[in-house]
């Protein structure tokens, strides 16, 4: 065959999500590390890994312990200012795995690190790989001892890439022991927690506004926290609103453990669909927001891009700041075309996939993770969003739409297009 | 304490050195781990990725194959990606995961070669060992699978073992060759940089080897068993200005870090070599050692070192700069890029 495996939405949805082609289930073929989407195959390569994930506790530092290759590539960002001095390694060899030593020299490893730094951690964060899912190791034990010990808080975070499509990723396992430092405290009326990204929310995004007009005084993320008092400050929350899946057993835990209730939402870039959320939240508080403003600010921004540029024909990848069918699926309702998509199909998206299949039935759809894709020859498009078709399509015009600072609701609709609208007129 | 950093980043590992070798020989390469690895190779320790197709395959490993042992289903990822893409070999590449449970390798090479009727070769590597390791097995098997035949030698040529771009830092066999052509040596085949399987297949043609690592030093001596092909030791791929500045300081006392073939090399360019001492992170072989030179296996053993002998000069990779700075070195310092370390390259 010697081409990129792809089906079109039709085809896909014609055969139903129980049915997906092979390539498009990760777990039976090889999967390949396009260049295109680093980020996926490595657990710690790019973006924020669990790693990089793990510190997100302000203050803290990381030990990492295994074997030399799961803490090779931390030299990308161990020099940078924020990551300087918080990163240690202990290193395992063959007798350490087999004789499980290692685990014994844990808390040697951390007075070490204490004693090697000015200033004392706010906490030790120790990462396990593979390795020590495999021998069935015990680190809940071994950081309470590290804690008793040292008089340190002391969490794991589990680098378990052999559990990757399990319902508790690494990155979602991740993502509850950064909250785990957590007490219970007297919650605060109007204090409420963001969470779902390492990184802050884009402080032009509306959700602000809207939640300050509903009485809210206090946002937290905990990516603004830059002391660990300022995280302790976390627990005030009257309710946490969810942003991302993969935050939901955090707050999950969250609510079990300190008693504070969540409200998920999704990131989406159709305005009516923003609309609708944005009235569930609203409902759920017992407010009502007037977002009728952001609604036609987002609603002119594509009309005057559309009049300026035209029916383009987009290629949208899966490496950014949203979900690629659900980007797609907006584009194509705003009136443009759709050539391709990469994307890897799961439950939460097949539903837009499903819409997409009715208005674009000829939009291609590959796999990144397919080994097919080294055969790649590029679709004919206009423009592309997403960094993994930056790859693909060096020669074109797009945006990678992959920032730190997250976007979301209609700013991100409007931040989008403002930055597809530059590219173009370069 | 042992295995502990504090300052320095894990080197790269031995799964990273043996991808290096097969990288460019037009096989399927298949790390066989659950995604992480082959991230890290990929997007870390194999440079020509971005730039060079080749078809490096994470096998996606999840936890039930491990606790199953599911080798049946890693043959038939194997052969759904053969009948995809083709491929002149099939190269498996153990990580932890597969070494941990002991995943049989032989028994994998068997089943690979009889689904997909080419050549099957799985590497023993396990994540613990260094780029070294990884690189010594790959050269060895490399030669051992496909150099069979002999050939009539062809007058002039001449083989260069060990080079890849973790051992070099370089990525592009053309920085290689320039190297190679001021030493005389024009029509030099660098195997497994930029040149193919068939030149491998050719190995007998070549009239001489040149080792350029520890690494490739088993290959070499297995080809002089095999067709008589006599090597040599030499590293000829170390940046004019390094050498040119360490000149300034012979005579003077001074310690190179870097791995052994290279930093012996640089030595003996130095001159007044009784002053110089050689330490590498990687394998030593005491046969290439002077007396002093030190196999170092942490931070701690570069600490011990730098607290008993005064030095003048260091010359070693400057990511290990600050665990130098912390013994209280006040001395002067070059920094000689070695990508196994810092990940850095030279061209």
């Amino acid at each position: 065959m010697n081409k990129a495996f792809f089906k079109t939405t039709k085809e896909i949805v014609a055969e139903g999500y129980d049915n997906l082609p092979v390539e498009f289930v990760s777990n039976k073929h090889l999967i390949y590390s396009s260049p295109a989407t680093l980020s996926f195959n490595s657990p710690g390569a790019k973006g924020y890994g669990v790693k990089r994930a793990g510190l997100a506790v302000p203050e803290s530092v990381m030990l990492l312990v295994s074997p030399s290759c799961c803490g090779r590539n931390t030299s990308l960002f161990k020099s940078s200012p924020e990551y300087k001095h918080r990163f240690f390694f202990q290193l395992l060899d063959d007798t350490d795995i087999v004789t499980g030593r290692h685990l014994m020299k844990i808390n040697d490893a951390c007075r070490e690190i204490l004693d090697s730094l000015d200033k004392r951690p706010s906490a030790i964060m120790i990462c396990i790989t593979c390795v020590d899912a495999l021998l069935g190791t015990d680190m809940e034990r071994i950081c309470r001892k590290v804690t008793e010990t040292h008089s340190i808080p002391c969490v794991a975070c589990y680098m378990y890439a052999l559990t990757r499509e399990k319902r508790l990723s690494p990155m979602a396992y991740v993502r509850t022991s950064v909250y785990s430092l957590l007490d219970k405290t007297k919650r605060e009326n109007r204090d409420m927690n963001i969470m779902g990204f390492f990184s802050p929310l884009n402080d032009k995004s509306e959700l602000y506004s809207l939640l300050r007009s509903a009485g809210i005084e206090n946002i937290r993320e905990l990516a603004r926290c830059e002391t660990f008092d300022e995280y302790k400050e976390l627990s005030k929350a009257n309710f946490n609103l969810v942003l991302n899946p993969e935050s939901r057993h955090a707050a999950q835990d969250i609510q079990k453990r300190l008693g504070i209730p969540f409200i998920e939402m999704l990131r989406l870039y159709q305005p009516d669909k923003i609309h609708n959320q944005y009235a569930l939240l609203a409902n759920a508080l017992g407010v009502k927001f007037d977002d009728s403003e952001y609604l036609e600010n987002a609603k002119k921004k594509i009309a005057d891009f559309k009049e300026k540029h035209g029916e383009l024909k987009f290629a949208v990848g899966e490496i950014l700041n949203g979900d690629a069918i659900e980007i797609a699926l907006m584009l194509v309702k705003e009136g443009f075309k759709v050539e391709c998509v990469f994307a890897t199909i799961g439950e939460l998206n097949y539903r837009f996939l499903k819409a997409l299949a009715e208005l674009s039935p000829d939009t291609k759809v590959y796999s990144n993770l397919s080994p097919t894709m080294l055969m790649y020859e590029n679709d004919d498009i206009d423009c592309y969003i997403g960094s993994d078709c930056a790859y693909y399509f060096s020669d074109k015009p797009g945006i990678e739409c992959c920032d730190d600072t997250e976007p979301f609701g209609y700013q991100a609709v409007t931040d989008l297009f403002d930055a597809l609208d530059k590219e173009l007129l370069k | 304490m042992k295995k502990f950093l504090k300052y320095m980043s894990p080197f790269a590992p031995d799964q990273s050195g043996a991808c290096g070798v097969f990288y460019e020989l037009g096989g399927l390469i298949i790390i066989c781990d659950a995604g992480g690895c082959a991230g890290n190779i990929c997007g870390f320790d194999e440079p020509r990725w971005l730039d060079k197709k080749s078809a490096v395959f994470s096998a996606g490993l999840r936890d039930m194959d491990a606790i199953m042992g599911r080798d049946d289903k890693l043959i038939q990822k194997l052969a759904l990606s053969y009948e995809q893409l083709g491929g002149k070999f099939a190269l498996i590449v153990s990580t932890p995961v597969p070494a941990i449970i002991a995943t049989d390798l032989r028994s994998l090479e068997r089943m690979g070669e009889k689904k997909i009727n080419v050549p099957c070769i799985a590497l023993d590597c396990t994540g613990t060992g260094y780029y070294d390791k990884g690189e010594e097995k790959a050269w060895f098997r490399l030669f051992e699978t496909f150099a069979k035949d002999s050939f009539e030698k062809v007058k002039g040529r001449v083989g260069i073992i060990g080079a890849t771009p973790i051992e070099t830092g370089y990525k592009d066999a053309s920085n290689l060759k320039e190297y190679l052509s001021k030493k005389g040596y024009d029509n030099a085949v660098i195997y497994s940089m930029g040149t193919t399987l068939e030149d491998v297949i050719k190995a007998g043609e070549c009239e001489k080897n040149i080792v350029i690592s520890l690494a490739g030093l088993k290959a070499a001596k297995y080809l002089n068993d095999k067709f008589g092909i006599p090597y040599e030791i030499a590293y000829s791929f170390i940046p004019e200005n390094i050498v040119s500045e360490a000149k300034n300081y012979s005579g003077k006392n001074i310690l190179i870090i870097h791995s052994q073939f290279a930093a012996n090399e640089l030595r003996n360019t130095i001159g007044n070599t009784d002053k110089i001492k050689c330490a590498t992170w990687f394998m030593q072989d005491k046969e290439f050692a002077k007396e002093g030179d030190i196999q170092l296996s942490g931070e701690d053993d570069l600490t011990e070192l730098l607290e008993k002998e005064n030095f003048d000069l260091i010359i070693a990779d400057s990511d290990a700069l600050p665990l130098i700075k912390a013994t209280g070195f006040n001395g002067e310092f070059i920094d000689y890029p070695e990508f196994a370390v810092s990940g850095r390259l030279l061209g």
